[in-house]
């Protein structure tokens, strides 16, 4: 097995950006879900509007780590595979 | 960190920062003038005709513009505090329903007054819409109308932003602790602007983040919002901000038996004392849900909102109906989401604050602007070192930094004379506000041109000077209208409206050292750079004077 660490690193401009954009999103609405739903006994007005604000943070967070992913790949199951089980946590919850 | 890494994240700094950067240039120098937004509509606004109708007669005021007017009760506000910019003490706006929520353009503006012999007049009034404008400049990156689109626009451009704010810190963190503490002035330039961009970015980072973000919200919320009621809220989001339905009261309540502005005031301070209440907002007061905002600020305190917070009272009863937006007496979740909205726009720990954010907004400026320079550094053609023919430098390179120079000296200059002009066109004209427009983009534009033409070396000390000479004029036209009232102007002499005048002072002179430090660089400085006197402007291929440096 290769060590991972010497792997090298790809460029994937394309791939990586399309999976911060896109699973971003996922990620961020499913995890104000989470947030929402842990906190049902909040107001709603206010409990949407920290939901809302919690959003933009965690796209641009995903979107601008995304290229720490050694390919386009490994970017794309990884936060695929995030997004499915906090997607996962909301159904069993 | 891997070196594989600090290069990715190099080419996502570029890219993002080149395409944000001049945007963000806009945003923050308007955005820094704008937390003075108050000010400089103080500064603006003409001189209010007769006197003020005073607090303990404003039942009176109240009654007979109602009288007059019935529908005004749906929403007006009483004004506590008097200042330049307040043009009466009872005031309404009527908004276009076809035009854009944050359009303040398209909103007519009425004031009520009472006449010698105490009979109520209704008039319209018309005030500057100066300070509108540079907010309005700051809020769509220098667009001109704040609208859905202008507002996406400067969405994406501030997601960019916060890209470019990681992607630096990444690219900067190996090497952090060697050069967060160097500024290595000296014959590098280049080291030292990279020195400086990285001090500033790293000192500012968190104030760069909350802005970055926060933007972003601003530009997306309703989409978001949206898209969350459907996955998130189950489709119940409209009903959140439904008020629950108030005791049965009879409606069509008559005003006359509403607690008078000070009794209401008196109420809203024995329940928030250190609170100041700078207004009132009356809203559907002859309905069910008759309600008073008492609006004001409390320097100790968060504030919800750019102008302050509220308690929500019964205009009949004194009785606080709701403090979720009352600075200080907010619930932790509501203070969260209000924390967002102050810390981007300073509405939190008073004048000092505010200060700190302008400077902190100058900074951003800046470090725009020195991001755009190191781009046309990085990609200089140098001399070889035995002396050969001066190299004519990269056609892209002379693009960008004309279009640097053009856009963010241009948007100075236009702001300035757009202030400048706001006092005039007053005095020659009447509607001022029809000149703000035309005044902005004429300079924005005209300063742009000239980049290209002249080059970015010229361009920018003759654009510096013009910028020193245009903020200058801002104190001198306070100067001559107090000399000559013949012109129709008039200068106001509160802290505030003079604080205008005397940063002004400040920032002219700093444009002119920026300008004669400009000029000795582009006749002393190394002759292989766009920022020496003897290179091309941009729009010609060759170069004139080259051979002549060369010999």
């Amino acid at each position: 097995m290769t060590d991972p660490s010497r792997r090298p690193v790809q460029r994937d401009w394309l791939s990586k950006t399309t999976a911060g954009l896109v699973l971003g999103a996922v990620l961020a609405i499913a995890c104000s879900g989470l947030f929402s739903r842990l906190n049902a006994a909040m107001p709603l007005a206010v409990r949407g509007q920290l939901a809302m604000w919690m959003v933009p943070p965690i796209w641009l967070g995903v979107l601008s780590g995304v290229y720490f992913f050694s390919s386009g790949v490994r970017a794309w199951l990884w936060l695929g595979a995030a997004g499915a089980f906090i997607t996962g946590v909301l159904y069993v919850l | 960190m891997r070196s594989e890494f600090v290069r990715i994240y190099k080419a996502v700094h570029t890219w993002t920062g080149i395409v944000a950067g001049m945007a963000l240039f806009i945003a923050f120098y308007a955005g820094a003038l704008t937390v003075f937004k108050e000010p400089l509509a103080a500064w603006a606004s003409p001189p209010v005709a007769g006197s003020v109708v005073p607090l303990a007669e404003t039942p009176k005021l109240i009654a007979g513009v109602l009288a007059a007017d019935p529908v005004t009760a749906r929403d007006f506000t009483i004004h506590i505090t008097d200042a330049e910019h307040v043009p009466g003490r009872m005031g309404w706006q009527v908004r276009d329903p076809d035009a854009d929520d944050h359009d303040e353009s398209s909103v007519r503006h009425y004031v009520g007054t009472l006449d010698a012999a105490g009979l109520a007049r209704i008039e319209a009034s018309h005030p500057s819409q100066l300070a509108s404008f540079i907010d309005v400049l700051h809020r769509v990156v220098g667009l001109p109308v704040d609208s859905d689109p202008n507002r996406w626009v400067m969405g994406l451009v501030a997601a960019l932003y916060a890209l470019a704010l990681v992607s630096g810190v990444v690219v900067l963190l190996p090497s952090l602790v060697k050069d967060f503490f160097a500024l290595r002035l000296g014959k590098n330039l280049k080291r030292m602007w990279l020195d400086a961009h990285n001090v500033v970015g790293i000192v500012s980072l968190p104030f760069h983040l909350v802005m970055a973000l926060t933007a972003v919200v601003f530009a997306f919320h309703d989409g978001i919002y949206v898209v969350q009621d459907k996955f998130v809220h189950d489709g119940k989001w409209g009903t959140a901000f439904q008020r629950q339905q108030p005791a049965a009261v009879a409606p069509g309540r008559d005003p006359a038996g509403m607690l008078s502005p000070l009794e209401l005031i008196a109420r809203a301070r024995a329940f928030a004392p250190g609170f100041e209440p700078t207004m009132l907002q009356y809203q559907q007061i002859t309905g069910p849900r008759a309600v008073v905002r008492v609006w004001g600020k409390d320097a100790a305190a968060v504030s919800p909102r750019a102008r302050g917070g509220f308690a929500a009272l019964d205009p009949y009863t004194g009785k606080v109906i709701n403090s979720d937006f009352l600075p200080g007496r907010q619930s932790t979740p509501s203070l969260f989401v209000s924390s967002f909205f102050a810390l981007h726009m300073a509405a939190f720990g008073g004048t000092a604050v505010q200060w700190m954010y302008f400077l902190l907004g100058l900074a951003g400026a800046w470090l725009f602007y020195s991001g755009n320079l190191l781009w046309v550094e990085s990609r200089r053609r140098k001399r070889s070192r035995d002396g050969g023919e001066l190299p004519v430098q990269r056609r892209d390179v002379r693009l960008l930094a004309s279009a640097t120079v053009g856009v963010c000296i241009g948007c100075m200059c236009g702001i300035s004379l757009t202030i400048v002009g706001a006092k005039w066109a007053y005095g020659l004209v009447g509607d001022a506000n029809a000149w703000l427009l035309p005044v902005y983009y004429a300079s924005f534009f005209g300063c742009i041109a000239w980049a290209f033409l002249r080059g970015a070396a010229k361009a920018a000390v003759h654009l510096l000077w013009l910028a020193a000479a245009a903020t200058l004029a801002i104190p001198l036209t306070s100067c001559l209208a107090a000399v000559a009232p013949s012109l129709n102007m008039w200068v106001h002499t509160s802290l505030s409206s003079l604080g205008v005048d005397i940063t002004a002072c400040v920032g002219a002179v700093a444009f002119g050292w920026m300008a004669k430090a400009t000029a000795r660089r582009v006749r002393q400085g190394v002759p292989d750079s766009v920022w020496s006197e003897g290179q091309a402007p941009c729009l010609q291929g060759s170069a004139p004077g080259v051979g002549v440096q060369a010999k």
